[in-house]
């Protein structure tokens, strides 16, 4: 037997085990979900070792002698006194560092969610799609003005906006549905194909 | 207590989910073993990437950026999109980076290039380099200096190596030339690349995002933010297709079949029809197969939301009466 064949079928028998659940909970979905946990930390805490803290902080100061990266390691490492509740306060200067760069992405943000968004939707009304988007967007604006009351014809303008955001929703829900049964096709085209080799 | 008789809409409302799940099983494991062709409409979104990325073949002052911000959970959607433009890269000689910003994100980022080179002679450094994985700490520095000097913000590949010692570098400085990122996340990621690449240095910027996601990025796609989309397994089999019929197309010289790519075009794409047993790889028809079990597995859903529906307004009706 290969490296590949056991271990496409020890990947199989804990996607079965997962799958058991949908039939009802039993002890194989039990110890599949306790083994997906203990793996995801054990696979977690080596990967970002080797991958963060060997070359980003070890390697810069012990073998480089970046001395300077020992200021952001110290930082970084008063995240940890949040476990404490005399030395807790330390925790906040690390997160206050971490709000200046919120601070630094405002006006980009504001350039690139509200500003370019609004100039589009400020577009010559020249074709059905243009309208459409004129008409969504101020029905739907008007819909969340609240100092007056969605009745009569200002009723009925906000009443378009609900159907515009329905379809919206609706748009969103049938795409998370495609995205579960993709989901599920990935693991069946596993069981079929890698394991059982059923797919031509 | 004689028992109320039950008609066809009852026993459908009080059915044991549980033969719903067999319904859904079958629905997607049939088409898969019993595959068909059914017909992949390619949209402009996935176009758009595509006629960007055949732009830069065969150009050393030009690449693709490919950011992998994804974990194995999204791999059946994702996967098939990064491999189709990483053979439309290597198939087209694009220079092509790659980097992660996720630990889990590495061996996906890793898998993909392996499994995309098989088939290709592409040397790491000259044709593509793998950036390798960047602590998420320092992703928006990278970002950002990646529009003044690649070399600088990166500093070492996977391998260690010094980014602007390599031969791939030579012509290659910032966002002007490595002129289109592509991020494929299962989150919101793509919006930073928007909001700092796009925003400050005018880089284009696609994404290849699972379904969940795809509503929410339309809006940047409408206003130009976004130049194309690959949305979730379906966009995947367009990629797929696009590879097919344009950049590994086959024609028989001297008697021996023998790949030459060809531009895009509408047309040649409204008359092709790729037979899906004839493509001997399946990892390259992986999204295609896929959408086979979707196109089933979605009539079945809508057919249980007709019935549903029908039975609820049956049943209130009969109340009513």
């Amino acid at each position: 037997m290969t490296f590949e064949a056991i271990s496409n079928f020890i990947a199989a028998f804990f996607t079965l085990s997962i799958f058991s659940f949908l039939y009802k909970d039993n002890p194989f979905y039990k110890f599949a979900e306790a083994m997906f946990i203990g793996v995801s930390m054990g696979y977690a805490i080596p990967l970002v070792y080797n991958l963060t803290f060997i070359p980003f902080v070890y390697r810069p100061i012990f073998v480089e002698h970046n001395f300077w990266i020992l200021i952001p390691a110290l930082m970084g490492s008063l995240y940890i006194f949040r476990f404490s509740k005399n030395l807790g306060w330390l925790s906040r200067y690390p997160i206050v560092f971490g709000m200046a760069i919120v601070g630094m992405g405002v006006p980009m943000s504001m350039h690139a969610y509200v500003l370019v968004q609004v100039r589009t939707a400020m577009m010559p009304i020249d074709s059905i799609n243009t309208f459409l988007i004129f008409l969504g967007t101020v029905t739907i604006l008007l819909y969340f003005y609240f100092s007056k009351a969605h009745k009569g014809i200002y009723g009925k303008i906000t009443n378009i906006g609900i159907w515009f955001m329905m379809v919206g929703f609706g748009a969103s829900f049938g795409y998370t549905v495609m995205a579960r049964i993709s989901l599920l096709i990935g693991r069946i085209q596993f069981l079929m194909g890698d394991w059982l080799g059923l797919i031509k | 207590m004689a028992k109320t008789k039950m008609n066809f809409f009852d026993r459908m409302q009080a059915l044991d989910r549980r033969y719903i799940y067999l319904v859904v099983a079958l629905a997607i494991i049939l088409p898969l073993i019993i595959p068909f062709n059914s017909k992949t409409y390619v949209t402009e979104p996935v176009e758009n990437i595509y006629k960007k990325i055949d732009s830069f073949s065969g150009r050393k002052d030009r690449a693709v950026l490919m950011c992998f911000s994804h974990d194995a959970s999204t791999m059946a959607e994702l996967f098939p999109m990064e491999v189709a433009i990483l053979r439309h890269c290597f198939q087209r000689n694009v220079q092509v980076f790659t980097i992660c910003f996720m630990p889990p994100a590495k061996p996906l980022m890793d898998f993909a290039l392996q499994t995309a080179k098989e088939d290709y002679t592409v040397q790491s450094g000259v044709d593509y380099v793998n950036f390798g994985y960047k602590p998420y700490g320092i992703f928006l520095p990278i970002v950002l200096g990646m529009g003044d000097d690649i070399s600088k913000a990166v500093e070492t590949d996977d391998e260690g190596r010094i980014v602007s010692n390599l031969e791939i570098m030579k012509e290659i400085k910032n966002y002007n030339e490595m002129n289109l990122v592509v991020d494929f996340a299962a989150s919101a990621a793509v919006q930073t690349w928007i909001t700092y690449a796009r925003a400050r240095f005018g880089a284009n910027v696609a994404a290849g995002v699972t379904a969940v996601m795809a509503a929410d990025n339309f809006p940047y796609l409408q206003t130009g933010q976004l130049i194309g989309m690959l949305a979730g397994l379906k966009g995947a089999a367009e990629y797929e297709k696009l590879v097919d019929v344009f950049a590994t197309h086959k024609e028989m010289v001297n008697g021996v079949e023998t790949v030459v790519p060809r531009s895009f075009s509408k047309e040649i794409l409204k008359e092709s029809w790729i037979k899906l047993s004839d493509i001997k790889n399946p990892v390259y028809k992986t999204a295609r197969t896929g959408m086979n079990a979707q196109t089933v597995a979605h009539i079945m859903i809508i057919v249980f939301i007709a019935l549903g529906n029908i039975g609820y307004f049956v049943n209130k009706k009969k109340n009513e009466n």
